[in-house]
């Protein structure tokens, strides 16, 4: 038997339902235009097909398990990672998570362009669920670790790419979550960055804190997850250990 | 109940904060005046206004300064006009943020309104600079006015909340709104004397929440008089039924937003 509290995160059922139909939207002119072709509007009721992005997957994290999510372009991977951060509320069944979580699902989706990497270092944290406080005293660390001490009061529309992925990493990870959510970032910033940012997941995986890790690169989740988990067209394929990627590049492979 | 909403109110006042300063840097970025123009804008579209008002139309009212009266009524006005429009376009504005990271979505149409707010209290000190340049004089009843801020607050926040929650299903919204906040405007007794107003027209303007927030406003700074009671109850009426039709709106459909921006 697994004690409670040794359980982080506990998806049970989830479904995910995007309506296609919806997602293009309603508008006057098109309902206009359908009025004219009843043949084609008949079509498009037809195709108006629902989208199961996931369907009845449940899995269980328990705390410190390095955990890698496998699968196609468009298998729900992305998806899935959002209804646990709640960003996106499950159509049925629901997750659990006990912890706080650090969702590295797009970096820097809250920067401003316009404010200065000073102002954006607060406003991100802020978006991220920092306090004040913390900010104030991780301010030195989070400038040090992207390394762009001489940029502090340029503005971000300024930065190159890899210049903002760098500050948005930096802030990211300032803090230790219970919970990491990580949507293929390791490759950011240069060859030097790179290894900065990989050494400092492997500290945070070493320290006790549970990642869920979404990546194409079979390699990267062979050395970091303990567990597998292979979705494909929203449905859960196999959990398990590392053989999961073989079974999956079978998959693909034929 | 009440200690998880001081738990919400304590983790994202911070983030609020943010969103605030951010629109205010944002705003005055690189113009060369910056916050000045808050101070300055407002008294230069006044003084447009008051010279097409009161020298080609020959607007004047009998015992009360017209320039006076017409800023209590546009700075009232402008801050609804300005704050609603910002508030509904929050949401959709916003989208990039809500997609990837869980907070609350309210906060960027409340974030809206309190950053109108603050350029609505900085427009009060041109509105006293010609209270008192035109010696309307300020007496004790001026304590009031407070009341009729928060009302207009309230008020504006749960449009806010309907508006950004409406634009979001509906696009059209934004070209609708601009129509409806022109009309509004010529249907508040902003420039003009609500007296020319014929009787059988008047349950219009007495179903317009503006209409007695302005009329508070200027009992008190024009006529030196505290507000009748009907007034008092109107006001709070209207920002209440608003906040709450508001925040219902908002929290019924919010969790559909995401598959619609």
């Amino acid at each position: 038997m697994e004690k409670d509290n040794d359980i982080m995160i506990n998806a049970d059922n989830i479904s995910m339902r995007f309506n296609l139909g919806i997602e293009k939207g309603f508008s006057l002119k098109q309902g206009f235009i359908d009025l004219f072709h009843p043949k084609k509007r008949k079509e498009k009721k037809k195709n108006k097909n629902e989208f199961w992005a996931l369907k009845d997957v449940s899995f269980k994290v328990k705390k410190g398990e390095v955990v890698g999510f496998i699968g196609s372009n468009g298998a729900g991977k992305s998806t899935l990672l959002k209804v646990i951060a709640g960003v996106m509320k499950p159509t049925k069944g629901h997750v659990n998570s006990y912890g706080n979580i650090c969702p590295m699902i797009e970096l820097g989706a809250g920067f401003d362009p316009q404010l200065t990497a000073r102002e954006n270092i607060y406003l991100n944290g802020a978006v991220m669920g920092y306090s004040k406080e913390l900010l104030d005293s991780k301010f030195d660390e989070i400038v040090e670790f992207s390394e762009l001490k001489d940029f502090l009061d340029v503005p971000v529309q300024n930065f190159s790419s890899g210049m903002v992925a760098r500050l948005a990493f930096s802030i990211a990870t300032i803090v230790e979550p219970e919970i990491l959510i990580v949507d293929e970032i390791l490759s950011v910033g240069d060859i030097a960055f790179q290894a900065k940012s990989e050494a400092k997941m492997m500290s945070m995986i070493n320290g006790g804190t549970t990642v869920l890790y979404v990546s194409h690169s079979i390699e990267a989740i062979k050395k970091l997850c303990d567990k597998v988990i292979w979705i494909e067209h929203g449905v859960v394929q196999k959990i398990g250990g590392k053989e999961v990627c073989d079974d999956y590049l079978n998959y693909v492979n034929n | 109940m009440i200690s998880k909403i001081t738990y919400t109110i304590k983790k994202y006042s911070f983030l609020l904060r943010q969103l605030v300063s951010r629109d205010f840097k944002v705003k005055y970025k690189r113009s060369v005046l910056g916050v000045l123009w808050s101070l300055l804008y407002p008294v230069l579209t006044m003084s447009v206004m008051a010279l097409v008002f009161s020298n080609m139309f020959k607007m004047s009212m009998p015992n009360v300064n017209y320039l006076v009266y017409l800023m209590t009524g546009l700075v009232i006005f402008n801050y609804f006009s300005e704050a609603s429009n910002l508030a509904m376009s929050s949401v959709v504005g916003n989208f990039s943020l809500i997609n990837k990271v869980y907070m609350p979505k309210y906060i960027f149409p409340v974030s809206k309104c309190l950053f109108v707010g603050i350029n609505f209290l900085l427009t009060l000190i041109p509105l006293y600079a010609i209270i008192f340049l035109t010696g309307t004089g300020i007496t004790w009843h001026h304590i009031l006015l407070p009341y009729a801020f928060i009302c207009l607050l309230m008020f504006t926040l749960g449009m806010g909340f309907i508006l950004s929650a409406v634009s979001v299903f509906l696009r059209d919204m934004f070209y609708i709104y601009g129509v409806v906040i022109t009309l509004w405007t010529y249907m508040t007794p902003i420039m003009y004397d609500v007296a020319i107003i014929p009787e059988k027209f008047m349950f219009i303007f007495k179903c317009n929440p503006l209409y007695w927030i302005v009329k508070f406003v200027r009992d008190i700074v024009i006529y030196h008089a505290v507000p009748t009671l009907n007034v008092w109850i109107y006001c709070g009426i209207c920002g209440l039924v608003f906040l709450v039709i508001g925040m219902v709106i908002f929290k019924k459909t919010q969790d559909k937003f995401i598959y619609y921006v």
